[in-house]
């Protein structure tokens, strides 16, 4: 009888846990919408069409959702990413391309412009006191004047072609069965990797202590410069990922490409659950809130709702993620106080 | 002294012989960060040589973004005005704001010619010709192109919902392959998916499953060819991709088979053309009876994509 109490207790205890989860409001969203398009979209959305198109979506914008998730929770923000995907493609593309050099130094390159937009933002947001939203649109507008300078000055426009060779093609730009990108699996080892460096090893509560007092972090000893221009440099590094496999699976870059990374980036990590203010987030959260958000984009064209409509929605599902984490959050913080009172 | 007197006086006096022979024409065009500019301002420098042989001079304006158009385009043609030109070569983007200033500048005798943009507009600034493509008709021969070629249901794609410009293009189409028997669907992908080409591509991707009888499309943007041809390539459909203007990445794509055509409204001659028909006017009295001079479309196909290439390889297609 009293093991029995037990169980009961456990599996209470085990269900209001993961109710208190703050990823819980998000994997609702994800399956409601899920649910939603596969009713409109029939066979179709269930199959491999359906999957493959919101998994690569999701992959392309996951990839940079990751860092830039890690940079909210850490209370910054990076704008400049939406630079950084097209100066990546471009350089790989001049470096490979123009220049004919093989695939990897232009890979190399690309991924290296990236990491080093990522370095100037965090040393000019840990040696400023200018908020980092102002300094990446600084450094975003900085990046696209270079790339399309420097663009039309090598290539004489604003579009790049190149080949890639078959072994870097196969490790960034293959497709399996023509629909299944390479980069989904690229997206979910990142995630698999952050997941270990936020909620496994140490380093996470330095990020979640620089979102909640970055005073206070300082203070407990946390190298607060060196890990913020870390976790630039790593958004630049996955920005730039981006921009190269884009430009080995299509072979082309163009100069006006990636702004779209900006906001919809951001979007998935709100949708995900990360607290705008810093100090709260995790990576499943994210990378569900990248799921719902693909989802929802690519779910409109199979569903028959006219695609005019599909801002609506997409606006829409963020208010709607947004309040509805704020009352899971409200719930799980009472729920626990209600326990400790009981 | 005296001297000095005479050859001052000498240089006066040719310095205003010249002002009052010479021809100098100002063309104004769009921002610096636009490669289509660059192939309009090619045309400029090559028309620069012939009006420069002849005692002219051209002076090329170009706004800095497109962020503040309207009022940076009444800046420049001001600008113009003020430096006393005889003639300004112009597009008309922003009709409401650059109209009253056209005007104001006719009114001083100003010659106008008229290139690229607002066609409908052309009698309200009293131009003397218009050079340039009419996105209706662009669309119109591309749609008909696409039907000759055999498609019956043709998917025309809207990056900007919205944009009035592009809903001509794709009203073109629709026209276009009806008169030669195809059917047409206009889809809008929501704006945050433009310049998205892996967004675009899967949305397309999606149109194409979700209805077998579409075999063409045509996208009003160059990057929704290079999505086209990626969601053909993952449904292994045989379906027809095709957009407005081109990159160095489309010439390839229609090369290889990928892409089956691109609609170019040639820059190079609306540039090369307005500058040097101005400058003719004002010289030599000369006018082109056909009113307006369309440079567009011209289609870029299999059959004459090296010969693109090669222009493209000297900036100027």
């Amino acid at each position: 009888m009293a093991s029995e109490t037990t169980n009961t207790s456990d599996l209470a205890d085990t269900l209001g846990k993961l109710i208190r989860r703050p990823e819980f409001g998000t994997l609702i969203g994800t399956v409601v919408v899920y649910i939603f398009f596969a009713s409109l979209g029939g066979a179709v959305f269930l199959g491999a069409p359906g999957w493959s198109a919101f998994l690569t979506m999701a992959a392309e914008v996951g990839i940079i959702a990751l860092p830039v998730g890690l940079l909210m929770i850490a209370g910054e923000l990076d704008i400049s990413v939406g630079a950084v995907v097209p100066a990546a493609a471009l350089t790989t593309a001049l470096v490979s391309g123009h220049y004919d050099m093989p695939t990897w130094y232009g890979v190399f390159a690309g991924l290296a412009v990236g990491v080093c937009v990522g370095f100037v933002n965090g040393q000019l947001v840990t040696r400023t006191s200018i908020p980092s939203l102002i300094i990446t649109i600084g450094t975003m507008f900085g990046t696209m004047g270079l790339t399309l300078g420097f663009t039309v000055m090598i290539a004489g426009s604003t579009g790049v072609f190149m080949t890639p060779d078959p072994s870097a093609k196969a490790l960034l730009g293959s497709s399996i069965n023509f629909m299944f990108r390479a980069t989904i699996f690229w997206w979910l080892g990142f995630a698999g990797l952050i997941y270990f460096f936020l909620h496994v090893s140490p380093w996470g509560n330095w990020i979640f202590a620089l979102g909640g007092d970055r005073e206070s972090a300082r203070n407990a000893g946390i190298p607060v410069a060196r890990t913020t221009i870390g976790l630039y440099m790593l958004s630049g590094f996955a920005a730039a990922f981006v921009g190269v496999s884009q430009v080995l699976t299509f072979g082309s870059a163009q100069v006006a490409a990636g702004q779209a990374f900006i906001f919809n980036s951001i979007m998935c990590v709100v949708i995900g659950g990360v607290l705008l203010t810093g100090g709260a987030g995790s990576v499943i959260g994210i990378v569900l809130g990248t799921l719902t958000f693909a989802i929802v984009n690519q779910g409109i064209f199979f569903s028959g709702i006219d695609p005019n409509y599909g801002s609506i929605i997409i606006g829409a599902l963020l208010l709607i993620a947004v309040m509805s984490n704020d009352s899971f959050r409200n719930l799980a913080l009472s729920y626990a106080t209600k326990k400790k009172a009981g | 002294m005296n001297l000095t007197k005479t050859l001052t006086t000498a240089a006066i006096a040719a310095l205003m012989a010249t002002g009052a022979v010479a021809q100098d024409i100002a063309v104004i065009a769009g921002s610096v960060e636009d490669a289509f500019m660059d192939k309009i301002k090619k045309g400029v420098d090559d028309a620069t040589h012939m009006v420069e042989a002849n005692g002219g001079t051209v002076q090329y304006l170009r706004t800095q973004n497109y962020e503040n158009f309207g009022p940076d385009l009444v800046t420049l043609i001001n600008q113009a005005v003020a430096q006393g030109v005889d003639g300004i070569a112009i597009p008309v983007w922003v009709p409401d704001a650059q109209i009253p200033a056209l005007q104001a500048a006719a009114e001083q005798g100003i010659k106008i010619m008229q290139y690229n943009s607002g066609l409908p507009v052309k009698d309200d600034i009293s131009a003397i010709n218009y050079f340039g493509s009419d996105e209706y008709e662009a669309g119109f021969g591309g749609g008909k192109y696409l039907a000759e070629q055999g498609a019956k249901h043709i998917l025309c794609h809207i990056q900007v919902p919205g944009a009035i410009n592009l809903e001509e293009r794709c009203k073109g189409v629709t026209d276009g392959a009806t008169e030669a028997g195809a059917k047409v669907t206009v889809l809008s992908t929501p704006a945050n998916l433009d310049g998205d080409v892996t967004g675009t591509a899967e949305a397309l991707k999606a149109e194409f499953i979700g209805d077998d009888t579409i075999d063409a499309m045509v996208s009003c943007a160059d990057f929704g060819a290079a999505a086209g041809a990626n969601a053909v390539e993952q449904t292994g459909l045989d379906i027809m991709v095709s957009a407005f203007d081109f990159s160095p990445a489309s010439l390839e794509r229609i090369s290889a088979g990928t892409q089956k055509m691109a609609i170019d409204q040639q820059p190079y001659l609306q540039g090369f053309l307005a500058t040097s028909m101005l400058f003719a006017n004002l010289k030599f009295g000369t006018e082109i009876s056909t009113d307006p001079v369309l440079t567009g479309p011209a289609i870029i196909d299999a059959s004459n994509v090296d010969a693109v290439k090669a222009g493209a390889e000297l900036g100027a297609r």
